[in-house]
């Protein structure tokens, strides 16, 4: 009853959030492929109307496109599959431990994620430096992880808490023991999280800078890239390459979106 | 006995390479940048308050201190309330949801960097907004939007909130769908409207959404480094970017590690008595 | 979802992940044909185009090795190259670089003695490169390319006001009032980003009126300040922003009418963008003289680095004649050679001739340890004195003692 009569108002609602969240993308885009005399102007245009294709030409012919991306895409994954194998069997041991501990032991973790990372990448660098570890991808999924793995840990201990211990006893009852009881039980029932959590860890990776900053040399990573053009490159870089990096990763999150189901974090909030 | 052995021993190896992994890789550097804020520059003694008694002489410090602390709380405040709006928006959609929620999402998958580069178009003196503004008719000269202040401090706050408020959005999201129909039938039933059903139902049962909510967001605010950096630079310095900067410009480590550990201070203080204040007092409408 | 579904997507995941390894393994595994020669050089995309295409491509035929380019600001290279030394792994060959951020490098002990190269620079050289890259008697670097600053304008705003580029102090100030009450906002930059890039512009300032940057309390110091506090009201506001990068946004988008800023600009601004009528000229002259920072890049070689032969000779291809006519043609970057002589295009040359007139009244910064501490003192003074509006002589004094104490300990 109440719900169709605010029907209307919550639907509207929804037209400046659709509004504002894509406004930016869409002015990137415009830039991207305005000429300069639209853009380089004190009165800039808001419409398409001169459409040219000179800058994206440049960008895509300038070979400091896909490196960037395939790197950052690398370490993402590296630090997503290091974030789950470290933290996984972790959060499980947590999950299964008196209330007391949990806690306190949750929010230690989660106290590593409150470290300034301009003072920490410091003697990070240096200490990479001397393990030959600089500018690798390996390096910088090592210092990301530093990020993720606190959260993950709490998702994930959210999400095993769910899985009711009697359904393993009920396994090992049965006859099983305990690897298999984590395989066959605990895994399947977990995979929701477990996905939450890993989607949650390679956002991060792929979006962290200050780390990237510090930990690499030759190569940069994508919001590398974009600082890079943001202060060295012309005006039309910056906007062509964010469009280039926002238009698909916008579609992609849009696509994955429906796995990310909210529900799979109540888990971790009822901890 | 042996089997209860057994399991502590399990337990305890599963736990032990997160524990390593980040004893290595976060205490010990922490450690280091600490020890590092200690030591004097010139002499290498240690301890030494040296490095504190330069920062604290820098006005820009002052500066830093304060924009930090006016960004964060404005910024997770602000996120929060947004964050609760869009999700209710998202909750009660009906036509299009996926579409909605998927573009609002979209910002998620978007480096922050980025994101900066959209709002430095939007808002520079020749930028989108002005140009918005000014054939609306409303300003007649442009507005400088990074003279540091207020206005540098709103437009942090856009691009901050552009970027974050999908994450706050979606915890909150999982809160609000997680509280039974029947509990909204009930108080309908005793003859609570819309707000007040909202008041005394919906947000006490959402409490630990809203405190996970603050928690993760606060930390992270107060870490603000890559917006300042490219959006207003010196005019808007935070602790962030003036720790940088030491490092960077002035070629000073141990300044540079003095301003990351009075950071650190700060979130531990802020997040800790956030944490005692919230979880003393017992929960209401369970 | 049945239980079978999360399985399956993990198994699907998983071997996904396997193939992603493999790829990694495979384009990590690199296998290095010849030599690699890695330089180190801070440079925006268009100058990197011509590198690519043009510079590097003749040196790699003729001496068969592989020229592997890393980019890197002034800044973030000292910080790169400091810390591959002290960890004794030295990955870069060769670097060029900004000539005001050269001490560290030296003072850290990273940079090779090149003083036996010393005869490969030609006798055509400008003195003042060859003086910036040596210490101690030594030798450290070898020039590479001059740059000074230079003012750009706005033809037809001025003309529209009847204005004519400022020659004077008294000039500028009249101009920059002239444009403020007629458009109601300051049209004048001047680096004001609170960085090197502000200490730079304050030490023109000061050495224009005849000070000295390292005392700060001076007369002519006192004056420049003095003066800077009076141009404040009518300065544009992008200041606070303006450093060597946004400036040339501000001229584009002609949010300011004149601005000084290093000559790179030229192509962005003309060719590019087609800002046609934004010229240049070489600035205006203080109470004492005109003074302009000396600018520009030299080329060094890190101790321990891998293939040092080889980069002595990109040093040396770098210093020759024909590559230098390319970098002043293809980049309008002018020579430390007198006798090298590029194919400037028409629209370059009135550009070009501001350049070469600025470079005439290019100052040496004078090699001083702490040069940290001296930006900050003058970054400082600038923020109180121009933003803040403080007394200019107590500040000045305040400041002095700051430096003198930091100098001293850094001894």
């Amino acid at each position: 009853m109440k719900r169709t009569r605010w029907s209307f108002w919550w639907h509207l609602g929804s037209l400046p959030i659709l509004l504002l969240t894509l406004l930016p993308v869409y002015l990137m885009l415009k830039i991207s492929v305005s000429p300069p005399a639209e853009v380089l102007t004190p009165h800039p245009t808001f419409g398409l109307h001169h459409v040219t294709g000179e800058h994206w030409k440049a960008l895509l012919t300038s070979g400091a496109l896909w490196p960037p991306l395939l790197k950052s895409l690398l370490v993402a994954t590296w630090t997503m599959l290091g974030a789950i194998a470290l933290a996984a069997p972790a959060a499980y041991a947590i999950a299964r431990l008196p209330q007391r501990w949990k806690y306190p032991l949750l929010l230690s973790f989660f106290a590593s994620r409150m470290i300034p990372e301009v003072g920490v990448a410091l003697p990070v660098a240096v200490q990479f430096l001397r393990w030959g570890l600089e500018d690798t991808q390996l390096g910088l999924a090592l210092a990301h992880l530093i990020r993720t793995l606190p959260f993950v840990v709490w998702i994930l201990a959210g999400t095993f808490e769910t899985i009711p211990v009697a359904l393993e006893e009920s396994a090992q009852v049965d006859g099983c023991h305990r690897l298999q009881i984590l395989w066959y039980v605990v895994f399947p029932l977990a995979a929701p999280g477990v996905a939450v959590a890993a989607l949650f860890a390679w956002l991060e990776s792929w979006n962290e800078f200050t780390y990237a900053l510090y930990l690499s040399l030759t190569e940069n990573t994508l919001p590398l890239q974009t600082y890079y053009y943001v202060i060295r490159g012309s005006w039309f870089d910056a906007a062509t390459y964010a469009t280039f990096l926002a238009v698909p990763v916008m579609l992609i999150t849009a696509a994955l979106q429906r796995y990310l189901k909210a529900g799979y974090l109540m888990g971790a909030l009822k901890g | 006995m042996p089997q209860k052995l057994k399991h502590h021993t399990l337990t305890g190896l599963m736990v032990l390479p997160l524990f390593l992994y980040l004893l290595a890789f976060a205490a010990v550097p922490l450690f280091s940048c600490v020890v590092l804020s200690l030591t004097d520059g010139a002499s290498n003694a240690f301890p030494s308050l040296d490095n504190y008694r330069v920062l604290f002489r820098d006005d820009q410090f002052g500066q830093a201190f304060q924009n930090t602390l006016w960004l964060t709380s404005l910024g997770v405040s602000l996120e929060v309330l947004l964050g609760l709006a869009v999700a209710l928006v998202l909750q009660r959609l009906v036509w299009g949801r996926a579409f909605v929620r998927a573009v609002v999402l979209t910002p998620l998958g978007l480096p922050t960097v980025v994101a900066g580069v959209m709002f430095i178009y939007l808002f520079s003196s020749t930028g989108y907004v002005n140009e918005f503004l000014y054939r609306l008719g409303l300003i007649s000269a442009p507005i400088d939007w990074v003279y540091g202040g207020w206005r540098s401090l709103g437009v942090l706050l856009m691009a901050e909130l552009w970027k974050v408020t999908p994450v706050v959005a979606f915890i909150l999201l999982a809160g609000l769908e997680s509280i039974p129909e029947t509990v909204y039938e009930a108080a309908a039933v005793d003859g609570a409207g819309a707000w007040r059903q909202f008041w005394h139902v919906t947000l006490p049962l959402l409490r630990p959404s809203l405190l996970m909510a603050v928690v993760v967001r606060a930390i992270d605010a107060f870490r603000v480094f890559e917006l300042p950096l490219i959006l207003t630079g010196k005019s808007f310095p935070v602790l962030g970017t003036l720790a940088y900067s030491e490092y960077y410009e002035y070629d000073n480590p141990f300044t540079s590690a003095a301003a990351a550990t009075v950071l650190l201070a700060i979130i531990a203080a802020c997040i800790g008595g956030y944490l005692f204040l919230m979880t003393r007092r017992p929960m209401e409408g369970a | 979802m049945s239980s079978r579904d999360p399985r399956s997507s993990i198994l699907a995941l998983r071997s996904s992940l396997l193939g992603l390894l493999c790829l990694v393994l495979l384009l990590g595994g690199r296998a290095s044909a010849g030599t690699e020669l890695s330089v180190m050089m801070g440079l925006g995309e268009g100058e990197w185009r011509v590198m690519r295409e043009r510079i590097f491509p003749p040196f790699e035929e003729q001496h068969e090795v592989k020229v592997r380019a890393i980019q890197a600001e002034a800044d973030q290279a000292v910080k790169k190259l400091v810390a591959m030394h002290r960890a004794g792994r030295m990955r870069v060959d060769l670097i060029t670089q900004d000539v005001l951020r050269l001490s560290s490098l030296i003072d850290a002990g990273v940079m090779r003695d090149l003083s036996e190269q010393r005869e490969a620079i030609p006798p055509s050289a400008l003195p003042q490169l060859i003086q910036v890259g040596t210490f101690d008697g030594a030798l450290y670097f070898s020039p590479y390319r001059p740059n000074v600053q230079i003012t750009y304008y706005h033809a037809e705003k001025f003309a529209e006001y009847g204005l004519q580029p400022p020659r004077t102090w008294e000039e500028l100030l009249a101009v920059a009032r002239r444009f403020k009450e007629a458009e109601g906002v300051g049209r004048v930059l001047l680096h004001g980003s609170l960085d090197v890039n502000t200490s730079i512009h304050v030490m023109e300032f000061i050495w224009a009126a005849g000070g000295d940057p390292l005392l700060l309390n001076d007369a002519g110091s006192v004056r420049a300040f003095s003066f800077l506090q009076q141009l404040a009201p009518y300065l544009a506001p992008e200041t606070r922003l303006a450093n060597w990068n946004t400036t040339n946004t501000f001229l584009a988008t002609e949010a300011v009418y004149l601005a000084r800023n290093w000559p790179f600009g030229v192509n962005l601004l003309v060719q590019q963008a087609g800002k046609t009528q934004i010229k240049a000229y070489h600035g205006w002259q203080g109470p004492l003289r005109e003074a302009h920072v000396l600018g520009g890049e030299v080329i060094g070689i890190p101790r321990g680095a891998r293939h040092p032969g080889p980069a002595v000779e990109f040093m040396r291809y770098l210093m020759s004649r024909p590559v230098q006519e390319t970098l002043v043609t293809a980049l309008g970057w002018p020579s430390f050679r007198t006798d090298a002589y590029g194919m400037l295009e028409t629209w370059q040359r009135p550009y070009f001739a501001a350049i070469q007139e600025a470079v005439r009244s290019a100052v040496v910064r004078p090699h001083v340890t702490g040069w940290a501490e001296v930006d900050r003192a003058l970054v400082g003074a600038f923020r109180e004195i121009v933003y803040g509006g403080q007394p200019v002589e107590p500040t000045l004094a305040r400041y002095h003692q700051q430096l003198q104490k930091a100098r001293q300990r850094l001894r």
